[in-house]
């Protein structure tokens, strides 16, 4: 064979798995959209007529708003804390060498592994063996915990990698020049890590913003978004969590987008 | 990069305040609950209420029912299988991602992150939706002409499969495109001009480089798979139940804490081992210049 020939049959291989993959990624989603215009009540094909009325019945459902509220709560606080601790491990993982560096990085990436099932029922018996000592219950606080645990390693390891190409000689010329610690880490450090930090944020806001089997099992009463779905899928479905999914896409896609900016911008820097 | 790293020990506030946090969070929320969980299954339950008597009661009834074992089989040989698709279906498009796509390489891992973050059960949903009896794969089959009589691959493994391949592909598709990303363009180009033809040059070179993407993604992949719920719940039906499923039952319907304990760890060793006896397999293989 010659090599024009292998070449364009490779190509149309590589090219037709990415696009069919894309497709396959893209059927439920597409498919929730579609549903979300039904007029009727049911989630077959073909549709009974165009309508918004599940968009107002979304927001005239309580349920629904309550969870939109809680899962915002819970992925804002979640975020903060994770891209925290996941920054400052990342640097620690990759700057400094230390005894117990590879049993450092082997745990404080632990449960990027560990089925999310699995990591919420331990918790959930952890938090009620201490709840029945310390006198608390399952709520939004031990939901928000569980996903400060198993958010902080990707941030962790997407923060590493823009570590990884960081220049430490610039850290070393502004200490020279006299700036002190905090300085270095405020004027030097900190801005050029921002982008990798940022961009790990918006990942850990989706995951937490998203994540169902934490919630499930630690937040108690409390529903956010997918545990409101789940449940709603239990009982009989209608056009109204199809609703609840498309506007769910909006403001993740406008996200990622911003990330995928922030981390290009981070790459050309 | 082992040149640009500084050496610091557990006494310097440097390297104290940033690894303590982490520390101190996976050591209170996933050792400890990880240590409780050993320690619950040498525990009993009285009418739902747990009561620690230390005993060996939950285990020797772990070891003499084949019904968890058969389940956990099952979860295995699915998560397998998982691994394998995943991997066969994220080569090409890591690869393509990597060295073919520069002009819509942004837009497409995009539209990749974008589906892997968005929330994984209103796309189990979303499939449900699609594979009913009367979703949109038989309408779409039928408006072509092929009528399938309502058969449907929903509720059946097949459908939790497509579910879970679906959720856990993005993984190996970024940890084999990193891989070759990194990959020195030089090697291949040195291997084109020894007059190796393109897929040689992948088989030889390509392909063993990126040998540590596909490890890690496969590895991620299989430990996920194992104690996947939401997939056999939504789109198996629950008709084959797999482990994770078993568990929440334990806990959640059965209250039996102890027992559902031991399950999970047996979930977990079970896992582990089957990952180090395969990496040990594939060292072996290695060694001997067979993969």
């Amino acid at each position: 064979m010659n090599p024009r020939a292998q070449s364009a049959i490779a190509g149309i291989a590589l090219y037709g798995t990415t696009a069919a993959v894309l497709i396959f990624f893209y059927v439920p989603i597409f498919t929730l959209i579609a549903f979300s215009f039904q007029e009727g009540r049911y989630l077959t094909l073909p549709l009974d007529g165009l309508s918004l009325k599940w968009y107002g019945a979304l927001l005239d459902n309580a349920g629904a708003r309550q969870a939109l509220g809680n899962s915002t709560v819970i992925a804002a606080i979640a975020t903060l804390f994770a891209t925290a601790i996941g920054t400052v491990s990342a640097i620690a993982a990759v700057r400094y060498r230390f005894r117990g560096r590879a049993g450092f990085m082997g745990l404080a990436a632990a449960p990027l592994a560990f089925p999310q099932l699995l990591l919420g029922i331990m918790l959930l018996l952890w938090f009620s063996v201490l709840g029945r000592w310390l006198d608390f219950n399952m709520g939004l606080t031990t939901a928000i915990i569980g996903h400060v645990v198993c958010i902080t390693p990707f941030v962790m390891v997407i923060v590493a990698v823009q570590v990884f190409t960081f220049d430490p000689t610039l850290e070393d010329a502004a200490r020279d020049s006299g700036a002190s610690n905090w300085q270095v880490y405020r004027y030097v450090t900190l801005p050029l890590l921002w982008p990798g930090i940022f961009s790990a944020a918006i990942f850990a806001f989706l995951l937490s913003w998203g994540n169902f089997y934490l919630t499930y099992s630690l937040a108690g009463s409390a529903r956010t978004l997918p545990t409101f779905v789940f449940a709603g899928i239990a009982v009989g479905s209608s056009p109204l969590y199809p609703a609840i999914a498309t506007v769910i896409f909006i403001p993740g896609l406008v996200l990622v987008i911003l990330a995928d900016r922030l981390r290009r911008r981070a790459a050309a820097a | 990069m082992t040149e640009d790293t500084v050496a610091r020990s557990w006494s310097d506030p440097a390297l104290l305040w940033k690894a303590l946090p982490a520390v101190l969070l996976q050591t209170a929320c996933f050792l400890a609950p990880l240590g409780m969980t050993v320690a619950l299954t040498f525990q009993t339950t009285k009418s739902f209420q747990l009561t620690w008597t230390w005993n060996l009661a939950t285990w020797t009834d772990v070891f003499s029912r084949a019904h968890y074992w058969t389940t956990l089989l099952h979860t295995l040989t699915m998560a397998g299988l998982c691994v394998a698709l995943c991997i066969g279906l994220a080569l090409p498009v890591a690869y393509a991602l990597a060295t073919r796509l520069q002009a819509f390489k942004n837009q497409v891992t995009v539209l990749i992150t974008f589906a892997f973050l968005t929330d994984t059960t209103l796309k189990t949903f979303g499939w449900a939706m699609f594979l009913d009896r009367t979703g949109v794969a038989n309408y779409l089959l039928k408006e072509i002409g092929i009528d399938t009589g309502g058969a449907s691959i929903l509720f059946s493994d097949w459908a939790t499969m497509l579910g879970m391949v679906y959720n856990l592909l993005p993984f190996a598709i970024f940890t084999i495109y990193i891989s070759i990303e990194a990959i020195d363009r030089a090697l291949i180009l040195a291997a084109y001009d020894a007059g190796a033809s393109k897929f040689r040059a992948f088989w030889e070179v390509t392909l063993p480089l990126c040998r540590p993407g596909i490890w890690a993604g496969a590895v991620l992949i299989f430990l996920l798979a194992v104690g996947v719920f939401l997939e056999p719940k939504v789109l198996g039906g629950g008709k084959s139940p797999m482990s994770a499923e078993l568990i929440r039952q334990t806990f959640e319907t059965r209250v039996n804490w102890p027992l559902g304990a031991a399950l999970t760890l047996v979930l977990m060793v079970v896992s582990v081992f089957v990952v180090l006896l395969f990496s040990r397999v594939y060292r072996l293989q290695r060694g001997r210049g067979l993969l």
